[in-house]
């Protein structure tokens, strides 16, 4: 019986502590033919399960151009991801449906000035099309990523920020919102920064962008100001989801199953959806 | 339609019936302190095929069940396992006597949200292993509005068998699909050229004191229209304000399809069950971290009523709503969708 909600296990590789409430879960499927099958795009999210506790929807954090394993960064939230830091360590077992949702339009990326605004857990998304986007490097004009986080030790990925500072075919921005000794980037939240100190070419540009409600409501705003077209802004909608295969009802906004038809979005998209996420 | 009719009478009917009964697993309406719910019986005696009035209950469960294991697991510090529930154990055709007309209409509308993009195979498999024997309702009760909801009588297939009662005590079984079609040939024999016919003038017959029976009418596209251009309306809080978020409405709704998901874990084993929920429920889009895109109750009252009414319709063609009843029958504080749905068509633009 409900054959589409049974999950696969997949082993936790390794754990990386990203933040003090951040963890990221590198994992890879038992069996090596569903392994084998298991391919996915950025912007895409599975339904992970930590048996006995529940399921939780995620996105995938990184890219299947890196083969073996897919990562998922998690946020201690609430009852599940509070379980999911506690019990964990790794080689525990876990389980996987998915991948589910649409993923960025790579198509109408591509040849284009890229321009990636994350803030907090919300480069997760965003580091699955970075990684994608590095990967295929010549598809792509101009690279730039703004990150910002409440504080220097709410960034994720921080190993890897380094690496992508050191490639220089990217400009990496790094903000927090209040300042600290030790820290020499920018401060002040994202789009003050993103006005302020980036000053994106519009032109042939478009933004990635994914964070906090409040960073996003902010950053849509500069974004407008800055003159960029609403379907030149891409986001990924976070609504509750159980089933993650338009069944369930749960991620319902008017007619769309932001599971099915999202949760990737241009702004001009949301715009057109009734104001209830 | 192409499918036969077969001619009996009341005796005919009660001997079917009771073949039936014997040979498949049936389920039929049996009532139980002035509620009517579709019940697993063992006899004739036990039920009411006939019943003369909307059901207190949906046939939805039979498909689309209250609670459903996902699976049973079990995780130590040895491993973890998985163990599928399997496919539902079906001995050929499961039989539901007495399924009225709504409820019937209810499973086809639901058809669209199951098959579309990935496909529900429980949902579709247990249909499509049921013959649904139908009976339209005598009159309607009070809180019945079907008739308004693309109630086309001649196009009904959400039936397998229509059964339809005639003069002199004469009885119609007209198959409505070709799996009615195929029941009735192995269970009855005989079929009637001319009854197909006399079938559906009689239908037509008793169709006009049926529907002039109906206290409740509504124009449902006007409605629909109407309610599109009012999503901002106040009249959703108007009508709504009562509303004490039990979900009976929905849990008793032939249509309403939202479930979630959930563990239960005893020591090392586990349960996962898919059952139903509500839009109506205050936990229903609660995210982590406290946001909830509809914290009023009002606002998830307008989700239900849109989705019943617009979205649905929007996403797949068919109105969600098929006007059975039920929810305002059950509704601990008087709240019926079709005021709600015609209290904010009627409201004036403006918010
Ligand atoms: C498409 C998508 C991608 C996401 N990607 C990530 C990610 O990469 N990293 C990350 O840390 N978080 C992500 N989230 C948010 C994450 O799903 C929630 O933080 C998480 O489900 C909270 O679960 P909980 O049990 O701890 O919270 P509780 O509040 O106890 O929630 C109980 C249940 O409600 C559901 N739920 C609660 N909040 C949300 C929510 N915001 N979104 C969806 N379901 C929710 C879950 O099924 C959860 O098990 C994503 C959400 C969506 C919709
Ligand atoms: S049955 Fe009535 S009180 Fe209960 S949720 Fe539905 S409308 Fe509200
Ligand atoms: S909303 Fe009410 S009237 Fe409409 S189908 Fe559901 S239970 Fe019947
Ligand atoms: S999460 Fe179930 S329908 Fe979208």
């Amino acid at each position: 019986m409900e054959a589409l909600l049974v999950p696969s296990l997949a082993k936790i590789d390794r754990i990386i502590q990203e933040t003090p409430d951040v963890r990221t879960y590198r994992l890879k499927f038992k069996d090596d033919s569903i392994s084998e099958k298991f391919s996915w795009q950025p912007g895409q999210f599975v339904e992970f399960s930590l048996l006995g506790s529940g399921e939780c929807t995620f996105c995938i954090s990184s890219s299947a151009t890196r083969k073996g394993y897919f990562d998922c960064s998690i946020k201690r939230a609430g009852v599940v991801t509070a379980d999911i830091h506690t019990d964990l360590e790794e080689g525990d077992d876990v389980g996987i449906r998915g991948p589910y949702g649409n993923w960025f339009p790579l198509d109408d990326i591509k040849g284009k000035n890229l321009l990636f605004v994350g803030g907090g857990i919300g480069l997760a998304p965003l580091r699955s099309l970075i990684q994608y986007c590095i990967d295929n490097r010549g598809d792509y004009k101009d690279f730039t990523i703004l990150y910002g986080a409440r504080t220097s030790a709410d960034l994720c990925y921080k190993e890897e920020i380094e690496e992508w500072k050191k490639n220089t075919s990217i400009k990496v921005v790094l903000t927090i919102d209040k300042p600290e000794e030790t820290w020499k980037d920018n401060v002040g939240v994202v789009p003050k920064i993103l006005e302020e100190v980036v000053k994106p070419e519009i032109a042939n540009t478009k933004v990635i962008t994914c964070g906090p409600p409040i960073m996003i409501k902010y950053t849509l705003q500069s974004l407008d100001r800055l003159g960029f077209a609403p379907k030149d802004v891409i986001t990924t909608l976070e609504m509750k989801m159980q089933c993650g295969l338009g069944k369930c009802g749960r991620c319902n906004i008017g007619s769309t199953y932001i599971c099915k038809d999202g949760p990737v979005f241009t702004y001009e998209q949301l715009k057109a959806l009734p104001d209830e996420f | 339609m192409s499918f036969s009719t077969f001619v009996t009478d009341k005796d005919g009917l009660q001997k079917l019936y009771e073949a039936i009964i014997s040979k498949h697993e049936t389920y039929a309406p049996v009532e139980k302190f002035g509620k009517y719910d579709y019940k697993k019986v063992s006899s004739l005696k036990e039920c009411d095929p006939d019943s003369p009035i909307a059901m207190t209950m949906s046939v939805k469960p039979l498909f689309f069940p209250r609670a459903s294991k996902i699976m049973k697991y079990e995780a130590t510090s040895a491993g973890t396992s998985i163990h599928e529930t399997g496919q539902d154990q079906l001995s050929g055709p499961r039989v539901i006597l007495g399924v009225k007309h709504c409820d019937a209409r209810g499973l086809q509308v639901l058809e669209a949200v199951n098959k579309w993009d990935y496909i529900d195979s429980d949902f579709l498999n247990r249909r499509a292993n049921t013959v649904i024997f139908s009976k339209r309702c005598d009159k309607a009760d009070t809180q019945c509005f079907c008739t308004s909801l693309d109630y086309d009588l001649e196009n009904l297939d959400a039936l397998d068998v229509a059964v339809v009662s005639g003069p002199g005590g004469k009885v119609y079984l007209q198959a409505r699909t070709e799996k009615g079609e195929n029941f009735l040939k192995e269970n009855l024999g005989k079929e009637s050229a001319a009854g197909s016919q006399q079938a559906l003038d009689e239908m037509k017959k008793q169709y006009e004191a049926f529907a002039a029976s109906f206290r409740l009418k509504m124009d449902y596209k006007d409605v629909n229209e109407k309610m599109s251009k009012r999503f901002d309306s106040t009249a959703y809080e108007e009508a709504t304000r009562n509303c004490v978020s039990c979900n009976t409405c929905a849990f008793i709704c032939p249509t309403c399809h939202c479930f979630k998901i959930s563990d239960e874990k005893i020591k090392d084993t586990g349960v996962r069950y898919k059952s139903y929920d509500s839009c109506n429920n205050v936990y229903f889009t609660l995210e982590a971290g406290g946001h909830n895109p509809r914290p009023a109750k009002y606002r998830r009252w307008r989700q239900r009523s849109m989705h019943k009414f617009v979205y649905y319709k929007e996403r797949f063609g068919v109105n969600l709503c098929v006007g059975c009843g039920h929810c305002a029958i059950s509704c601990p504080v008087n709240i019926s969708i079709f005021e709600v749905v015609n209290h904010v068509a009627a409201a004036p633009m403006e918010v």
